[in-house]
This record gives C-alpha cells, sequence and structure tokens, in this order.
C-alpha cells in the first residue's frame, strides 16, 4: 500500500471554490448556517454511560446479561476477552509452557472481539466504552481551558513512542511472568472500581488524571495505553471509517480542534490533501465529534466501498 | 522545509523514547521488588477452588471478576492495592464467609475464561465417578441422579488448602462442650449445613443454627464433606480418662466451613495454603 501522505498533495483550493463562495455568503456566514449540535456525542456517552452501568447491574442485581469487567466479561454468555491481556498471556505461556489457560472459552472470547472491532474500526473501544476515556475526555476540556487563560503551558510529545510503551508491556510480562499492564492498567481499575467498589488504587487513576489536566493533555491515551494501540492495529483496514470529502471541507479546521487523535485529521488543513476523498486513519477513535461539528459535512461515517457495491 | 520538520520528528522520538524505555524500566524493577518483597514475606492468598500453581495463576488469571460474581454465597474477593501484584485476583477468607460448596459444581472454576482456575480436573473427576456408579450399580437406584454423583466427586477433588488444628484453643481438646450460636452477633457469614432441617435446601446465616453439644465437635458435624475429611478421635489415657481431638484427614478440601463455624475467637482451625510442588 503506498503511504498516501506522501503523495504529490492536491493544489489549494481557490478562494470561489471554497463552499461559502459557491453559495454567494461570508465565510463566517457558512459557518453560522449549521446549528450547534452534540447528536453523536450524546450517543457516544450514553452508550459508554449505559455498558458500565450495565456491568455495575448485572452484578449487584445479580441479572447476568453482562457479567465481569473490561478485561474479561460475559454478555449472555459469549464470553470477550481483552485482546492486550490476550497477547501477553500467550506471551507468558510461550515462556513457562503452561497453556492450559489458553482455553475454548478464551478464543471465542478474543475471536469475537477481534471481529467486533474490525468491523468497527480503529479505536472503537476507546470513545464508545472505555470508562478511563470518558474521564479524560472531561479532563481534556479542563486542561483546555486552563491552556486558554494561560494558566499552564501545553507539552506534547511524540505520538510514536506508545509502540515503544506497546513492546515494552508485551517484554515486560515475558520477563517477569506477569499481568503487568494489568496492575497499573487505569481503564480495568475503573472498571472493577465500579462493579465491585472502590479501592486504594483509584489514586493512582487520579494522580494520571491531574498529571493530564495540568501538563500533558490526554497523556495516557496518547502515547501509553496499549490496548488502545491493539485496538487501531485490530481495526485498521476496517471497512467503518470517517470519511473526508475534500470538495465540501472550508478549511476552517475546527474538527481537529475537537478531535481527540488530531494527528488523522491531517488532510483537513489547507493544501495538505492528497486525494479529493480521505478516510481517517487507524487511530481514529469513531468518536463523531467532528461529524457533528464540521459546518460542510465534509466529514461522515463511511462504509468504504458500500456505494461501489450499491 | 519538509526535511527538517521530519528530522524535529525524529529527534523528539528518540527523546521522548528514550523516557518512554526508562519509564517500562522503572515498572519492571517495581515489579521485581513486589515480587522479592511478597516471597521474602511467604505472604500468599487463599485461592478460590481448582486454582492453578501460584506461579501460574499470577498472570493466567486476568482480574475479571467473573468468578466473584457467579459465587452464590460471596465467598470470593477481589485483592485489594496492599497486597502487591496479587492485586485484583480472587482471593477467600474462609473466617469471613467459607466456600461451602453451595452451587454444587464448581461454578466458579467453569465460569474461568483462562482456566486460572482449572476445570479440566473436575471434569475428569466427574466423568470418572459416573462410570465407576454404572459399573458398581448396572441397574441405577431409585435415587440416582448423575448430577449428584459428578459434583460428589467434583467436590472430593478440591484442594484449596488443609485444615490445621490449633490444640491450645480446640474446645474439643480441652473437653469442653459448646451451646447457642457459634459466632458474634453481628456475623453475617451464611452455610449450607450437611444436616439440614427439613425442606431447607438453601445457605442460611451461621448464627441461625443453635448447637448444644457435650464435646464441640462443631468442625467435625458441620464439614461439607464429611467423614473422609475430619473426623472426632476419641483417646483413653491409662486412668480412664477420655480426651478428644479432631483429627483432620487427607480427604479435607480446604473449603474452610470448620474454619468459620469455630466458635472460638480467634478460630482453633486455620486452613493453610499447601505446598507447592
Amino acid at each position: 500500500m503506498k503511504n498516501i501522505k506522501k503523495l504529490e498533495p492536491i493544489p489549494a483550493k481557490l478562494r470561489e471554490d471554497m463552499p461559502n463562495s459557491k453559495l454567494g455568503i461570508t465565510f463566517k456566514a457558512w459557518k453560522a448556517l449549521k446549528p450547534n449540535k452534540h447528536k453523536w456525542r450524546n450517543i457516544r456517552w450514553s452508550v459508554l454511560i449505559f455498558m458500565n452501568f450495565l456491568f455495575w447491574v448485572s452484578f449487584t442485581f445479580d441479572i447476568g446479561i453482562l457479567e465481569g469487567s473490561l478485561s474479561g466479561s460475559r454478555f449472555i454468555g459469549i464470553y470477550l476477552m481483552d485482546p492486550f491481556n490476550a497477547l501477553q498471556e500467550m506471551f507468558i505461556g510461550s515462556r513457562t509452557g503452561y497453556f492450559a489457560m489458553l482455553t475454548t472459552n478464551f478464543f471465542i472470547g478474543l475471536t469475537v472481539i477481534l471481529m467486533f472491532y474490525f468491523l468497527l474500526g480503529g479505536r472503537t473501544f476507546c470513545s464508545w466504552l472505555c470508562p478511563y476515556h470518558f474521564l479524560a475526555e472531561n479532563a481534556e476540556k479542563i486542561h483546555n481551558y486552563l491552556v486558554k487563560k494561560k494558566r499552564i503551558k501545553e507539552h506534547t510529545y511524540n505520538i510514536g513512542i506508545k509502540y515503544i510503551f506497546w513492546v515494552g508491556f508485551l517484554l515486560l510480562a515475558f520477563l517477569t511472568k506477569n499481568l503487568v499492564f494489568e496492575n497499573i492498567n487505569p481503564v480495568g481499575i475503573i472498571s472493577r472500581s465500579i462493579i465491585y467498589g472502590p479501592g486504594l488504587i483509584l489514586l493512582w487513576v487520579f494522580a494520571l488524571l491531574l498529571f493530564e489536566i495540568v501538563y500533558a493533555k490526554r497523556f495516557w491515551c496518547r502515547y501509553v495505553c496499549p490496548i488502545g494501540v491493539t485496538y487501531s492495529a485490530v481495526g485498521k483496514l476496517s471497512p467503518m471509517a470517517i470519511k473526508f470529502d475534500l470538495s465540501k471541507c472550508g478549511h476552517c479546521r475546527d474538527c481537529q480542534d475537537v478531535c481527540l487523535v488530531p494527528h488523522e485529521l491531517w488532510f483537513v488543513k489547507r493544501g495538505e490533501a492528497t486525494k479529493e476523498v480521505h478516510f481517517a486513519g487507524p487511530d481514529c477513535t469513531r468518536c463523531g465529534l467532528c461529524v457533528d461539528i464540521c459546518y460542510g459535512d465534509a466529514l461522515s461515517f463511511n462504509i468504504r466501498g458500500f456505494e461501489k457495491i450499491m | 522545509m519538509k526535511k527538517s520538520k521530519s528530522d524535529i520528528n525524529r529527534r523528539q522520538f528518540l527523546k521522548n523514547g528514550a523516557v518512554a524505555v526508562a519509564a517500562i524500566g522503572a515498572v519492571g524493577i517495581g515489579v521485581n521488588y513486589l515480587k522479592y518483597f511478597s516471597e521474602k514475606n511467604n505472604k500468599s492468598l487463599l485461592r478460590p477452588p481448582g486454582a492453578v500453581d501460584e506461579n501460574d495463576f499470577i498472570y493466567a488469571c486476568i482480574k475479571c471478576g467473573l468468578c466473584v460474581q457467579i459465587c452464590p454465597i460471596e465467598a470470593i474477593k477481589l485483592a485489594g492495592i496492599s497486597d502487591g501484584l496479587s492485586y485484583g485476583t480472587p482471593y477467600i477468607d474462609p473466617r469471613e464467609q467459607a466456600c461451602d460448596f453451595s452451587c454444587d459444581a464448581m461454578q466458579c472454576v467453569e465460569t474461568c475464561p483462562t482456566a486460572a482456575l482449572d476445570f479440566l480436573p473436575f471434569k475428569k473427576a466427574g466423568e470418572n465417578a459416573l462410570i465407576t456408579y454404572q459399573k458398581e450399580n448396572p441397574i441405577p437406584g431409585p435415587d440416582y441422579n448423575p448430577f449428584v454423583v459428578q459434583s460428589l466427586s467434583m467436590k472430593a477433588t478440591t484442594k484449596m488448602g488443609i485444615a490445621v488444628l490449633n490444640t491450645d484453643t480446640c474446645l474439643a481438646v480441652k473437653n469442653k462442650g459448646f451451646k447457642g450460636s457459634p459466632r458474634e452477633n453481628e456475623f453475617t457469614g451464611i452455610y449450607r449445613s450437611p444436616n439440614p432441617k427439613r425442606g431447607e435446601r438453601k445457605a442460611s446465616l451461621v448464627n441461625d443454627h443453635l448447637f448444644n453439644r457435650d464435646i464441640c465437635d462443631l468442625c467435625v458435624t458441620e464439614c461439607p464433606i464429611g467423614d473422609t475429611a475430619i473426623i472426632l478421635e476419641e483417646n483413653i489415657t491409662s486412668d480412664g480418662q477420655k480426651l478428644w481431638k479432631p483429627k483432620i484427614l487427607d480427604g479435607c478440601t480446604g473449603c474452610g466451613v470448620c474454619t468459620m463455624i469455630c466458635p472460638t475467637a480467634p478460630s482453633s482451625i486455620v486452613i493453610e495454603k499447601l505446598e507447592q510442588a
């Protein structure tokens, strides 16, 4: 596959080709045409809170709909398995020779999860299910506010270091024969705290959130979390993706401002796009924030190749 | 212009990457320290039935808590941060709530998705028990129930630990009897009595059972396994005096009902983990 980023970019759009010029109105008036709505965010937050609530309800009231926690669960009898945990298990098993933990249910759980997130694509798990994401998404807003008020400075790192962490955690598991990552994983910690009651280890999660608020925006999700890296690898070639239509774009870049992973929307900058149609990359969480805000409806949920079949 | 941008990127990656590697190294050192620390203190938790060797258990368990959810008497709990690397793994505190086999056939083991609680030995034991039963009784008796035959053998296969008696505090050893409810008033532990009242099939509060024994033998009579696990041994001294002592046999599964029901405080009978091979 050719790297579409390295292709020659399409010449920047001329003034008369902008969507507002076509309608014969100013850019500001064009932006004001779109009502301020939060459709996808509301749907997403509802799903996230409902699913995490369902875990709690299933245990507390003993109705076996969604048992277990986010590291491994059973949804109406079907096992589900966290892929990064599964990967660590297999790595450690290859060292100790104890493969008994690779049961039928283990593989059923893994297969179901892999298929599900391949279809949805990218890091869908993150924005639609992960309870830490929900906290971090709101912490990000506080962070942005503080930066705007010039109380704190923005600190960014290279997003490539998440692959170092991914390899590192696998290596650690292999060397220490322990699920090291699961011990410090805020996703599992919060999930267990919701279901089985809170513990002292929540202090670690709060410390992490505090760090994200006052120092580096979305530090854990962007630069560390190997669960997200695993999911983005699973959903890389997914049929579902955010589609970008250059002809409808006004290059206001508001979508990049709200985007949780702005580097995946690199093509919205004027003169950067290399094709008329782009799809957001594997780190995209399918959160729909850009779809909500886009004034020209240039960004939309799309199933790749669906139009061709029709 | 473009080239310098990618150069900056590469430099940033190397710089941040070095910090990341250092962070992972620090976590690794921390893990090894905790491991050394817990081995030194020999602090290991009593695991639910069917748990594999602790060294394998610690990574095979993904801390999902399915065993906690399925246990009908809530005997299984998840370890807290004070247990170091065991954080989030299941354990049983028999003094608070023992496993009394109320679920009949190893539900926690069956539900475990990663065989940290390994169902295979139980499955084999159940199948063998059925075969043996059919050989011994070519024509099944009127009260034949394959489920009961299987679950009995599965219970007997369990080996969570073994009961150990403290002869200094045991009432029977002191030749004392016991009267009343076994535990302090606010105690909420439940169990299913092996000698149930008529119609009683579910687990009930330990303190709802009233006992009146000349020689305290609660650990013996309330044992869910029966006389293959624990018996009350009678010794007669040379001057004709009778001495009593609960004797733990090989059949003990380490379920801990004796620990929970023991009326002395602290319990005169505790569950110890088996030495691992």
